[in-house]
């Protein structure tokens, strides 16, 4: 429970630390002042920051916060943190994952002044970046070159690439070019003992930066998704493909405020269809249909981008959190729908030839295209689509208020009956917080179709409200149980939001088997002082027996819901 | 006790030998690295069996190396340490084709050519690397990275492993993807997120034994149509190329010269069960590779499973455009579309190169399409250097997606019962891997000489993978010698 006359005393590096970083970034890129390191301590969408906070707990802020400006800056702040031993958290936007994880004074390594597009190679279709560039950055100046990087998260434009490389990356175009993790080329990083490892061809002086894989074993794989736990990536080159939409997009007012019931209409003009694409919405009868129909799509070749966003499209394109409510409760948008991306990469044809198999898979699997006689204000409000299928740039935002957990899990396509039935089963059992709860629920969880739908990932999320610990907790609730229930029913889990779920997804017994062996032994070779983030992705035998006993408890309540036995880890 | 004795105690005499002509079959390949033969042959049928051998030889410090099907080609097999080779051409099931989400699990045994004809039952088709040997494991030749045919297509033709199964060097069992979550395979991410199989690819058994994969497999097409466009010299096949990939027409689009093409084409030869080979002389191939164009780029329309001929129809107009801009005739193959078409499933024809002169040595890497003129440089002097006729090197090359890099593949053939020029074709080889690594060649998976010429260059990544060796093999018995262990 908060306690509000309770103190929240902030930690110190020891001050030769603190002068030995500061001899390493100049004075004016250091900061341990308390109004500082505060705007460090709570994440955007990260629920576990905001009960730290609610409960003032003093291990939310981190010590100090330094931002260097090269590679060699960063080299030396990470061997200063193994000589004094020192757990460090490297930053960007602080969405997910930059809260300090242990006790100890933590430092935090913010790459806001890395922001370079380093090179654009239009011959080899590869762009180079620093860790703070973001998606918005790097399509506006490659598709200028008739080149993008083939997709965007749904989160935001300024989401940087450096950063999705430590989570996978989730496209709308995963379709036809993958999670983003499939389009790295290379990367150059900070490893969590000081040294340097590049990857692929890149690991080579005098090949170029081209290829991704080797030489031999391929440690790039093992890199991504390291949650900031493998290194810290100070250079990533990524793969870029033919681009023939728009060469710039409209500059469109961003930033709309998530607000109950206030907006402004300077962000209310939706935006005409991209050039060479074009966005069809689908409306299906039930959810059988609804994936039956996604299984034909994805195998007919067609289309760069195939998902369901369900009653998610009420997030995306309403003006206001009341607006929002109000399509969830009347049902505006329909329970079963997806959408198809068609790109007429090859010529103008392809559209043609595409959209007519999509006309025939739809008219034999059943379902209604939204057009202007099938809910044309359905299809209005969509328009806000039109663009952020590719780029999230029309300044709408998800109107809710606050996003705290998520399930991601991974599976074939049919595991989406499954991620329903659990995520409803984990309603009844949890309650709700909120009426946007029922997502994924009463209609589909989004689906997202990826690699023409060998796979698919799929999401329903918890939105609490932010002021109110209790309800922040009971999503909390969620994310543990899922770490549990999504393994039990075969499906993989790719992302809890809950930062300190994450180790018992790959460190319990069932993992693998045997992945927490291994596990340690990889951290072992590339942390072997334990100083980037410890504990998040994976935690060493002491680091387990330092965890309180409470969590202990919590973990194997969770595992007993999913009639799973209780483990020592 | 020996070696012989305990493993037949664990797997039962009748799958353990020692005797000499047995060993002598294992501890060679057609390559260059020195042969050494093992100690023991122990062939295995499962899961459990592979793990007790390797909890086996970590009691006794003795060297494993797996083996699948031996047709690597380039030494990856051969014991340099002795020990066991471990045989797991017997687990040879394709336990599964799934046909609603299009994969497929397979054990190491079962054969590229098994695999395809089995899928081809369901309508549906691996993706198989040029030159592949119809009896190479299917599994091997997907974790040694063997680069498939439509590279070209970022979508179909790459990233194709999904889960794998493993046995680590300690005796663990491990899986990566869906399945190290849970009770079912179908996804490359896990555990967690992390596409940890990478770390097994290219690794040539050093790191783990590989005992199922589920890999993708893709729709077999109903109807599909080869474009060849014939060049004087590869420069000017150039332009054409990156224009025909920045438009994405068809899946598979290579580049073959015409000794390449004379071979697949010569219908006096036929791909040798063995390697390497008898060699064989062809009025029919000198007649061919005189006639046929000195360049060919293949471009291969493949029909969707959803009005095929109307997808075709559209790139072949792209390709029309491209082919007019660029002032490109098309070549008229005749009776040669249909071999080709065939090829593009089953592609092992070409290996009927090796009835050329009984063997064959590749140097094999990756580039980018610019530097591509420099090796053919570097090539000219060296072969003039060493009297080898330009004309008797076969080369491949072949765009990965849609041009990003290039996959390259250039021929030297030699006679291996010729002492004298198996000496010499060894140092002209030698000199073109290491000018080439100079011009910037990748040589993304080093097999014998190639890794040493590539460890030293790679700094820290050489000792990241020396410490993870340490790591995962404490005692250093899977495959050791190769690479940088």
């Amino acid at each position: 429970m908060t306690d509000k006359k309770k103190k929240v005393i902030q930690k110190k590096l020891p001050r030769e630390v603190y002068n030995a970083l500061k001899n390493v970034v100049g004075e004016q890129w250091i900061y341990e002042q308390r109004s500082v390191v505060e705007t460090y301590s709570k994440l955007s969408i990260e629920g576990g920051s905001f009960i730290k906070k609610h409960d003032k707990d003093p291990h939310v802020l981190p010590a100090c916060v330094v931002l260097p400006s090269s590679t060699k800056e960063t080299q030396a702040i990470v061997k200063i943190c193994n000589r004094y031993q020192v757990p460090f958290i490297p930053f960007t936007n602080g969405q997910v994952f930059c809260n300090p994880t242990n006790e100890q004074p933590t430092l935090i390594i913010h790459f806001s002044r890395m922001n370079s597009i380093i090179r654009i190679d239009t011959q080899n279709m590869c762009a180079t970046l620093e860790p703070y560039v973001d998606y918005g950055q790097l399509q506006a100046e490659a598709m200028k070159r008739g080149l993008w990087n083939g997709g965007t998260p749904l989160a935001t434009t300024i989401c940087k690439l450096a950063s999705q490389f430590a989570f996978a990356g989730l496209w709308q175009t995963d379709l036809k070019y993958g999670l983003f993790s499939r389009n790295i080329v290379s990367v150059k990083m900070v490893l969590p003992d000081g040294e340097i490892l590049t990857t692929g061809s890149r690991s080579i002086s005098r090949a170029g930066d081209f290829w991704e894989y080797g030489p031999g074993p391929d440690l790039l794989g093992l890199q991504r998704s390291g949650l900031g736990t493998n290194g810290i990536v100070t250079e990533i080159t990524v793969k870029l493909h033919a681009w023939v939409g728009d060469e710039t997009f409209p500059d469109i007012p961003a930033g709309r405020p998530s607000l109950f019931d206030v907006h402004d209409a300077k962000y209310d003009n939706p935006p005409a269809p991209l050039k060479n694409h074009k966005l069809f919405w689908i409306e299906f009868e039930n959810f059988e249909t609804q994936i039956k129909a996604m299984r034909e799509i994805a195998h007919s070749g067609i289309a760069i981008g195939l998902n369901a966003p369900g009653v998610y499209s009420a997030f995306y394109c309403s003006q206001t959190q009341a607006m929002t409510v109000e399509r969830c409760e009347k049902k505006f948008f329909p329970d079963w729908n997806c959408y198809v991306i068609l790109a007429g990469t090859t010529s103008e044809k392809q559209i043609s030839y595409e959209e007519k198999v999509l006309r025939q898979i739809i008219d034999e699997v059943g379902g209604t295209f939204l057009s202007e006689t099938h809910k044309p204000e359905v299809l209005e409000a969509l328009k806000p689509w039109n663009y952020d299928c590719i780029r999230h740039s029309t300044g709408y935002r998800m109107n809710r208020k606050f996003y705290a957990n998520a399930w991601l899990p991974v599976g074939p396509l049919d595991s989406a009956f499954i991620c329903q039935r659990e995520w409803q089963k984990a309603l009844d059992m949890f309650g709700e917080c909120d009426i946007t709860d029922r997502g994924g629920a009463d209609d589909t969880p989004f689906v997202y179709a990826l690699q023409r739908g060998h796979f698919c990932l799929f999401e329903t999320d918890n939105y609490p409200d932010p002021v109110l610990p209790d309800d922040i907790r009971k999503a909390q609730g969620y994310g543990l149980y899922g770490a549990f229930t999504i393994p039990k029913n075969d499906m993989g889990p790719m992302l809890m939001a809950f930062t300190n779920v994450e180790p018992f997804t790959s460190m319990t017994p069932e993992a693998g088997p045997n992945c927490k062996i291994l596990m340690r032994k990889l951290r072992k070779v590339f942390d072997p002082n334990s100083v980037a983030a410890p504990g998040r992705q994976v935690f060493t035998e002491d680091e387990w027996q330092q965890f309180p006993t409470e969590i202990k408890e919590a973990l194997n309540k969770m595992r007993s819901l999913n009639d799973m036995p209780p483990v020592e880890y | 006790m020996t070696i012989t004795t305990d493993l037949s105690s664990i797997l039962g005499s009748e799958n353990v030998t020692d005797a000499e002509e047995v060993l002598k079959q294992y501890s060679r390949d057609q390559s260059f690295v020195q042969p050494r033969s093992p100690d023991v042959i122990a062939r295995v049928s499962t899961p459990e069996q592979v793990q007790k051998v390797v909890r086996y030889a970590n009691t006794t410090n003795t060297p494993i190396v797996p083996f699948s099907s031996g047709l690597n080609m380039h030494g990856a097999t051969i014991p340099k340490e002795g020990g066991i080779v471990l045989d797991l051409s017997g687990m040879n099931s394709i336990i599964s084709i799934d046909t609603d989400n299009w994969n497929a699990i397979i054990e190491p045994g079962v054969t590229v050519s098994w695999l395809q004809d089995e899928l081809a039952k369901h309508q549906l088709r691996a993706m198989l690397p040029f030159g592949v040997h119809p009896k190479r494991s299917a599994l091997t030749s997907l974790l040694e990275r063997d680069p498939s045919l439509a590279s070209a297509s970022f979508e179909y033709g790459n990233e194709l492993i999904m889960d794998t199964e493993l046995v680590l060097p300690t005796g663990e069992l491990f899986r990566t993807g869906l399945w190290s979550a849970g009770g079912i395979p179908g996804s490359p991410m896990g555990p967690g997120r992390a596409m940890l199989n990478r770390m097994w690819t290219g690794a040539q058994g050093t790191l783990g034994i590989l005992t199922k994969m589920n890999l993708k497999v893709e729709y077999l097409p109903r109807k599909r149509k080869i474009f060849m466009l014939p060049f004087d010299s590869f420069p000017e096949a150039m332009e054409p190329l990156r224009m025909i990939q920045r438009k994405e027409i068809g899946h598979e689009c290579f580049i073959v010269n015409n000794f390449n093409l004379a071979s697949m084409l010569c219908s006096e030869w036929s791909v040798p069960e063995e390697l390497p080979c008898t060699k064989i002389e062809s009025r029919e191939f000198e007649t061919l590779r005189e006639k046929l164009p000195e360049w060919m780029l293949m471009v291969c329309s493949n029909g969707g499973p959803r009005l095929p001929e109307e997808k075709i129809a559209y790139e072949e107009e792209a390709l029309q455009e491209i082919c007019s801009m660029t002032h490109t005739q098309l070549y008229d193959g005749g009776q040669m579309d249909e071999l080709m078409l065939q090829n593009l499933l089953r592609p092992w024809d070409i290996l009927k190169k090796f009835n050329y002169r009984g063997s064959v040595h590749d140097v094999s890497f990756k580039t980018t399409l610019k530097k591509i003129p420099g090796y053919q440089k570097v090539v000219q002097e060296i072969t003039n250097k060493y009297h080898y006729p330009l004309r008797d090197i076969g080369v491949y090359i072949l765009p990965v997606e849609r041009g990003r890099a290039y996959h390259i593949e250039a021929d030297f053939h030699c006679d291996p019962d010729n002492p004298e020029e198996v000496e010499q074709i060894r140092a002209m080889w030698l000199e073109v891997s290491e000018q080439f690594l100079d011009e910037g060649a990748f040589f993304d998976r080093p097999y014998g000489a190639w890794s040493d010429m590539m460890y030293s260059r790679a700094g820290t990544y050489t000792q990241k993978l020396k410490e993870i060796k340490k790591e995962l093999d404490p005692n250093n018995i899977l495959n050791p010698g190769h690479l940088c262990f």
